[in-house]
């Protein structure tokens, strides 16, 4: 299958989750963008100074759960408070090592989480990602 | 004085001649607060929440004893309520009962042995009611810690273990040896984080559920241990370890709990350095005095943001993403030191470096 560019945020405190979902990327499709964060305030930063872009597909962002100084929950609420024209420009993808049932009901408050998914990250989760529509 | 030691035993009755005599025959012995109303008696519950007993005339203008006793069951559930009456009608004993949930049902007039009997034996009542609340807090709380410890054990072990089995699942696309061996390396490093938390967890157990082996402790041995296992980190990362002890008298304390501090405050001492830090530096010093044991652990890293320094002992807290950490250690700490009766505080600066002075006394 051969698919568009598109560009990634993965945005997880551990070094190797890190880098094998960069990996993963790649190897869908090298010319992918794919931007890394160990810190969620770096992330949003990044987001809130970047300018418009007009790409054709909404950039996709891999929030994982559990991180210091900033956990994913935070850095959705904080999201959330975003200007529109930013907010609409990503689909949120939390991820987490576990399925908890707290944390799948939370998701449901905040509508540009797309969906929890559990790690790893793997090339059939990347093709459901980027396939994916909100209905 | 003496009245703060009684114990405070409400009396309600609209007859005044009851509430006079009542009073002169139990105010030696109890705490005795009257009132001529069901209002003056609410006043009295409010100012004097440790009020243990109520003991209420049924037959009342405007509101029944039993009326009141369900009233108050509500909103002052602990007292002990014993209802009093000159009549017997089977009516009120019901209601008393089902509605009031009365502990005793006195007869007027009254004989001062029964009443004696009766607030003692509620005060055994209230007594035990409040141990169990204490019980019931202590519970909760363990719960809680459970549903957290719970939620983190499923994370931050299942955690580890998925990103190595995701790093597996990568390899088979990779065919650059580099960036095997780099992967590799990281795959090392969640091991390690996975080991050390499982190490974590062992200490807490210890620290919580085990009970304290007092012994007596000569702090060069156990420096000495935890040299060894610092000496490799500290040559590695090029950070001088400097340690001074001095101990002129016995000091008797856990040893199992003083590793756990020792063990956790330098090895985040170690952990939290600056990356490209010159002249990086551990320096743990010891000092036994007139019975205290004073423990200074100094580090010249990273340092904690003033904003987090309140919550660093919490369980699972992390202030930094830098290095990997559970939120464990200051944790154990705390809990040691709590069972210890120790102290410990911490002075920090950004950039500068960070201080933990624990405070031990000899047991």
């Amino acid at each position: 299958m051969a698919a568009q560019k598109m560009h990634f945020l993965v945005i997880d405190d551990s070094k190797l989750n890190c880098f094998i979902a960069e990996k993963v990327i790649r190897n869908n499709n090298d010319s992918h963008v794919v931007q890394v964060f160990m810190e969620a305030t770096e992330a949003l930063e990044s987001i809130k100074t970047k300018p418009d872009v007009t790409e054709t597909s909404r950039s996709i962002i891999f929030l994982d759960i559990q991180m210091p100084v900033m956990n994913g929950f935070e850095f959705v609420e904080k999201f959330e408070k975003l200007p529109e024209t930013i907010r609409t420009q990503y689909n949120i993808f939390m991820i987490s090592s576990s399925v908890n049932e707290n944390d799948h009901n939370r998701i449901r408050n905040y509508p540009s989480v797309m969906e929890l998914l559990i790690k790893p990250l793997t090339k059939e989760m990347l093709n459901y990602v980027i396939d994916f529509k909100k209905n | 004085m003496e009245n703060s030691e009684k114990i405070k035993v409400l009396y309600i009755d609209d007859e005044m001649n009851n509430l006079v005599s009542f009073k002169a025959s139990f105010r030696l012995k109890y705490n005795i607060f009257i009132a001529n109303n069901t209002i003056e008696a609410l006043d009295h519950l409010n100012n004097n929440p440790d009020i243990r007993v109520v003991v209420c005339d049924q037959r009342m203008p405007g509101k029944t004893g039993v009326e009141f006793f369900e009233e108050i069951r509500a909103t002052f559930p602990k007292p002990i309520r014993i209802l009093l009456t000159g009549f017997t009608d089977s009516e009120d004993i019901i209601d008393a009962i089902n509605l009031g949930s009365v502990f005793r049902y006195l007869r007027k007039p009254w004989a001062d042995a029964d009443v004696f009997s009766a607030i003692n034996e509620g005060n055994k009542v209230y007594i035990m009611n409040s141990l169990i609340e204490v019980k019931n807090a202590e519970l909760q709380k363990a719960y809680d810690e459970l549903d957290k410890f719970a939620y983190s054990v499923t994370h931050d072990m299942r955690g580890p273990l998925v990103t190595i089995l995701g790093a597996v699942e990568i390899a088979d696309d990779m065919s650059d040896m580099n960036e095997l061996k780099q992967m590799l390396k990281m795959m090392k490093e969640s091991v390690h984080g996975l080991n050390n938390y499982i190490q974590n967890i062992h200490d807490y157990y210890n620290v919580n559920r085990g009970q304290l082996q007092i012994s007596e402790i000569n702090f060069d041995d156990i420096v000495n241990e935890q040299l060894e296992t610092f000496k490799l980190t500290a040559k590695v990362n090029n950070i001088r370890f400097v340690t001074q002890i001095s101990q002129n008298e016995p000091f008797r304390g856990d040893a199992m709990s003083m590793k756990i501090i020792l063990n956790n405050l330098l090895s985040n001492a170690f952990k939290y350095q600056k990356k490209a830090g010159q002249d990086k530096m551990v320096e743990l010093q010891i000092k036994i005095e007139t019975g205290v044991a004073t423990i200074t652990v100094k580090d010249n890293g990273i340092g904690i943001a003033g904003n987090h320094i309140g919550d660093i002992f919490n369980m699972f807290f992390r202030a930094t993403s830098e290095d990997v950490g559970a939120g464990f250690g200051l944790y154990n700490v705390k809990d040691a030191l709590l069972k210890l009766n120790g102290d410990i505080n911490v002075e920090s600066i950004v950039n500068e470096g960070t201080t933990f002075k624990v405070i031990l006394r000899n047991k």
